[in-house]
């Protein structure tokens, strides 16, 4: 051991060309691939439509003609479709960006100086914010109709009495209802990205002026944001996402989706830090931040598993009808599958391989179980989303896989962009010897 | 009577106390550069990396934790397809007793592997530290459970040259004074103060 003298130097990474380049022919593929599926779709459409209408005409026997109409009852336009998908990659993305903010804002608040290191890494991840916050809305302002059965009902504008009538969405029209989905969501991610403006403008500044009143400020900002994120939060899941299926709800949704946040971001934490380092920056970062990076993963992908199996136990074995609805869709048919590849890609394989100290040490580990960990989750948030708003008639398309590269590629770009806009290091932070010379022991 | 050796037991040792812990880990660091291996260290309470500077190789415990864990696990999942499938299969519910009702299984399991996890490496601990009724401790000065903090070398196996080389490696960094152990009568006594 011994102490040796730790010279911080300042350090900006560069945003070059051919970065760039290769962010926008990611979106550029991400896009193509889209359209393709789109097209798919629409082809595939169009041979059902052709087939069904023919069998009607030819008048096949009534048992056809039945299962052809309860099809064509569940079978949702493309459209539908797409904006499903975007709205599982909007707000996917927007959780990474919003997963950062937290994790600044909980080291500030617990006072931890470990992280100090890859403080401005989560910073640049928390940029995307405002570009995920116009995603999601456009998301919702032009797909809500098709997303939510709740926000088709209300323009229904149906009373009492009236056919079609459905008490259990009127009795949650007080808070399911448009305004609450246009105005709060927004309203939510603009305040989170307010104190992401505050907190980065401290941290900026502090890096020219030194001295302890900026961290003194962000940590009181910090601590503001994490009861108002806590709220806002829980909110924001259940008006967008548990509302896919509004007569159903789940109280441990939202905790089961803020594990998913904090998971998914400091996986790409670590993986930005992973990538500056493998080009030459933040030769600082040790292995023991990674190992502690690690350590999060590990612990939040057991958290996930949790509050997981906390929802699906319950929901399995009290088997009350209106509960049961929403495992019975994900358990049986076209989604059982990927309801276990789902477990076993967030929960079991990620914890086999980062049990292991060396795993957490080692980047490539780290990348093999990160990627798991995302494309998990990814289908984490496919599953809560598309059985409710698309159905049966739901697949892993090119859509699907087009979406999300677009979504990486725009997301990678403007992270990058806002790294480039700052030193790396947050070099008057007043923990940042503490993370320098960190270790998490034997 | 049960009763472990302790490891200073039949030995014959040097020991220099010192009052500060970077003095010590200097003291180990300069010692093993020499050629010199420590014997033990002696602290009241744990000094940061003097491990790695004693070149102590990393714990096993976690391997052991794994273990502990995974048998835990298998007795978990062995005891209620036991009981609730084979032995006595119960009607809860209407559910069934075969392997469907897996996640039901799942909390006892859970808490199975955390119980034989954490009494294995409970007794583990105590048993690799020597820790039972009736086991003499390793003291030899009073002073290493209070303040100060011991550096043994087993001085059977120096020659007379290293040890005025160690006397003087541990004189620099400052050593408060350098004493010799005799174990034969650690089983009488054990306490040389």
């Amino acid at each position: 051991m011994g102490h040796h003298h730790i010279e911080i130097k300042q350090e900006k990474f560069e945003f070059t060309s051919r970065s760039k380049m290769l962010s926008i022919i990611l979106l550029a593929v991400g896009i193509l691939l889209s359209v393709i599926g789109v097209m798919q779709i629409k082809a595939n459409d169009s041979k059902v439509a052709a087939e069904t209408t023919s069998v009607n005409a030819v008048g096949a026997s009534h048992e056809t003609a039945a299962a052809s109409e309860h099809a064509g009852e569940h079978t949702k336009p493309w459209t539908t479709r797409f904006w499903a998908n975007m709205l599982v990659n909007s707000y996917y993305f927007l959780l990474f960006a919003v997963g950062a903010l937290f994790f600044v804002a909980l080291n500030y608040v617990a006072n931890a100086g470990w992280a100090v290191m890859v403080k401005r890494v989560a910073e640049g991840i928390s940029a995307y914010i405002p570009i995920g916050l116009i995603l999601l809305f456009i998301t919702l302002y032009f797909g809500g109709t098709q997303l939510y059965h709740w926000l088709h009902y209300e323009h229904e504008g149906l009373k009492e009495g009236m056919e079609g009538y459905d008490k259990i969405l009127a009795g949650k029209s007080p808070f399911l209802n448009s305004k609450f989905l246009f105005l709060g969501v927004p309203l939510f991610v603009l305040i989170w990205y307010c104190f992401r403006i505050i907190l980065r403008r401290l941290s900026i500044k502090e890096d020219s002026e030194g001295g302890l009143t900026f961290f003194r400020k962000s940590t009181r900002f910090s601590a503001a944001f994490l009861v108002i994120f806590g709220f806002s939060f829980s909110m924001l899941v259940w008006l967008m996402i548990m509302s896919v299926d509004a007569h159903w709800y789940s109280t441990i949704y939202t905790i089961n989706n803020f594990a998913v946040m904090f998971v998914t971001s400091v996986t790409v934490i670590s993986f930005f830090t992973i990538y500056l380092k493998s080009k030459g920056y933040m030769e600082l970062v040790s292995s023991e931040i990674m190992h502690d990076l690690g350590k999060f993963m590990f612990a939040f992908c057991i958290f996930w598993a949790y509050t997981w199996l906390a929802q699906f136990l319950l929901i399995w074995y009290a088997n009350i009808n209106e509960e049961v609805v929403y495992f019975q869709i994900r358990l049986h048919g076209y989604f059982r599958p990927l309801f276990f590849t789902n477990l076993f890609m967030n929960f079991f394989i990620p914890f086999l391989i980062l049990m292991m100290r060396e795993a957490k040490r080692n980047p490539k580990s780290l990348l093999v179980a990160g990627s798991i960990i995302l494309v998990g989750h990814w289908l984490d948030v496919f599953l809560m989303i598309m059985p409710g708003v698309v159905g049966t008639s739901s697949g892993l398309g090119l859509l699907e896989l087009g979406m999300p590269i677009a979504f990486a590629g725009l997301f990678i770009y403007v992270v990058k962009y806002s790294l480039s806009k700052a030193n790396l290091y947050a070099i008057n932070h007043p923990y940042i010897m503490e993370s320098a010379t960190y270790d998490v022991g034997p | 009577m049960f009763c472990f050796s302790t490891s200073i037991n039949k030995r014959n040792l040097i020991y220099g106390v010192f009052d500060d812990d970077s003095n010590l880990i200097h003291a180990v660091e300069e010692v093993r550069e020499k050629g010199i291996e420590v014997f033990d260290c002696y602290t009241p309470f744990p000094v940061h990396h003097l491990d790695t500077a004693m070149g102590i190789n990393r714990t096993r415990l976690s391997i052991a934790a794994f273990l502990c864990g995974t048998t835990g696990f298998c007795l978990g999942l062995l005891l209620q397809f036991y009981m609730m499938v084979f032995d006595w299969p119960m009607n809860i519910g209407g559910k069934p007793s075969d392997y469907h009702m897996l996640p039901s299984m799942v909390p006892v399991v859970f808490e199975c592997t955390i119980l034989c996890t954490a009494y294995g490496l409970a007794f583990l601990f105590f048993f690799r530290n020597k820790m039972g009724h009736g086991v003499k401790p390793d003291i030899l000065d009073l002073r290493q459970t209070n303040d100060h903090l011991l550096i043994a070398f087993d001085s059977d196996t120096l020659d007379q040259a290293a040890k005025s080389e160690l006397t003087t490696i541990l004189n620099k960094n400052g050593v408060l004074s350098i004493h010799e152990y005799s174990g034969q009568y650690a089983n009488e006594g054990g306490a040389h103060a």
